[in-house]
């Protein structure tokens, strides 16, 4: 196979999944830059396998997989070290602001709050807690695919879904209601 | 069905892994309990959030540029620039915790926020990322932050340094300042940002335990 076909042949395998991916990239790393790194860190990977990923049944759960693993290794070898603020674009649910307009005004900055309190909320969960709830509940990953996804088992995915949720109400209304 | 019940079986009624008869003593008892029918309400809009926790879409052009650099021969990804990767044998502490500071100033703070100061939790010696959000809805040139630290706690790359002021500005919108705190005792305390801005003043409180 030439060079351009084979490089046709990967991007016929992975680009259908690009939009999925780049979310998971989001869930994984809450950033722009980083989930940016991540998804091209994972294409370099792919592409280095590519005699393998051609004989995949379902592509898109491997390549989920794979970013998961390189998610994980990533951050056991670096940590960040930066002084300085940055744009929002680097921030989970960055452009929130820009969902402004659309709505009645009032709706709007409530939505903004909440959201915002949700993503202090989840900054106070555990690592593993967050990235369960954000899959299943967020992006609707079943428990299965979660499992596959992290190798973690589907009651353990369970009762870490369930304390998580108890957890962000708790957070989110500690009075027993929202507002 | 009695309230404990209903506590126990809520993710599962959430979920719709309730087979039909567990569902509708669920859904009966709700009728008439008003405290299951607010968690089941509370569990509701939790969900409802979620779902709508945005991210956004990739900007145009990066998938088919991350494609040429993927299938480039000898392609090396460039990672981001402010992203250092000198830390090679530093112990990274997971993922970064989120903290995010409201400058919006026409939202009335609701009681609830107001009363809760944020926290996070550390590991002792262990080096941790704090991201502090600022969300403005003016932009602020040329604003002061002075952070003070608690006993116990250092601002890595400043040892020593219980407060360090320097001068930013702020976007409309939300600013993120990341802090990669350690905990050199297990004491823990109270970080204090304190942002200056003409001659408006906010201070904000983070609560920092050291696990
Ligand atoms: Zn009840």
């Amino acid at each position: 196979m030439s060079n351009a076909e084979q490089n046709l042949n990967f991007e016929r395998i992975v680009r259908p999944h690009f939009d999925r991916l780049y979310r998971l990239a989001w869930r994984l790393t809450g950033n722009k830059a980083e989930a940016e790194d991540l998804f091209q860190e994972l294409l370099v990977k792919a592409y280095g396998l590519l005699d393998d990923l051609v004989a995949i049944e379902e592509p898109g759960s491997w390549l989920s997989r794979v970013m998961y693993n390189l998610f994980v290794d990533q951050h056991r070898r670096y940590t960040r070290q930066r002084m300085h603020l940055v744009d929002e674009g680097h921030l989970p649910g960055a452009g929130l602001a820009d969902l402004a307009g659309d709505l009645d005004p009032v709706t709007d900055i409530e939505r903004l709050e909440n959201l915002m309190r949700l993503d202090a909320a989840l900054g106070q969960l555990s690592e593993e807690h967050r990235l369960i709830v954000l899959l299943h509940d967020t992006e609707g990953y079943k428990l299965k695919e979660i499992q596959d996804i992290t190798g973690v088992p589907v009651g353990t995915i369970k009762s870490r879904l369930h304390r998580a949720r108890a957890r962000l109400r708790d957070i989110l209304s500690p009075d027993g209601t929202f507002s | 069905m009695h309230c404990k019940d209903l506590t126990e079986k809520l993710d599962d009624y959430m979920d719709g892994g309730l087979d039909q008869a567990t569902a509708e003593a669920i859904a009966s008892h709700a009728g008439t309990c008003e405290t299951c029918r607010a968690v089941i309400e509370r569990a509701r809009e939790l969900r409802g959030l979620l779902g709508d926790y945005p991210v956004p879409q990739a900007q145009a052009g990066f998938y088919d540029r991350a494609l040429v650099r993927a299938t480039h021969k000898g392609g090396r990804r460039q990672r981001n620039r402010w992203l250092l990767s000198g830390f090679g044998s530093a112990v990274a502490a997971g993922l970064a915790a989120w903290v995010i500071f409201g400058l919006l100033p026409d939202v009335p703070q609701t009681p609830d926020a107001l009363a809760s100061i944020p926290g996070v939790t550390i590991a002792l010696e262990e080096e941790r990322t704090i991201n502090l959000v600022f969300a403005s809805a003016t932009a602020l040139d040329g604003a002061t932050l002075t952070l003070s630290l608690p006993d116990g706690i250092e601002l890595a790359g400043f040892p020593g340094q219980r407060e360090i002021t320097w001068t930013t500005s702020l976007k409309a919108g939300r600013n993120l300042l990341p802090l990669t705190l350690v905990a050199l005792t297990p004491t823990g305390g109270e970080l204090i940002a304190h942002l200056q801005h003409n001659e408006r003043n906010r201070t904000f409180r983070l609560r920092v335990d050291v696990s």
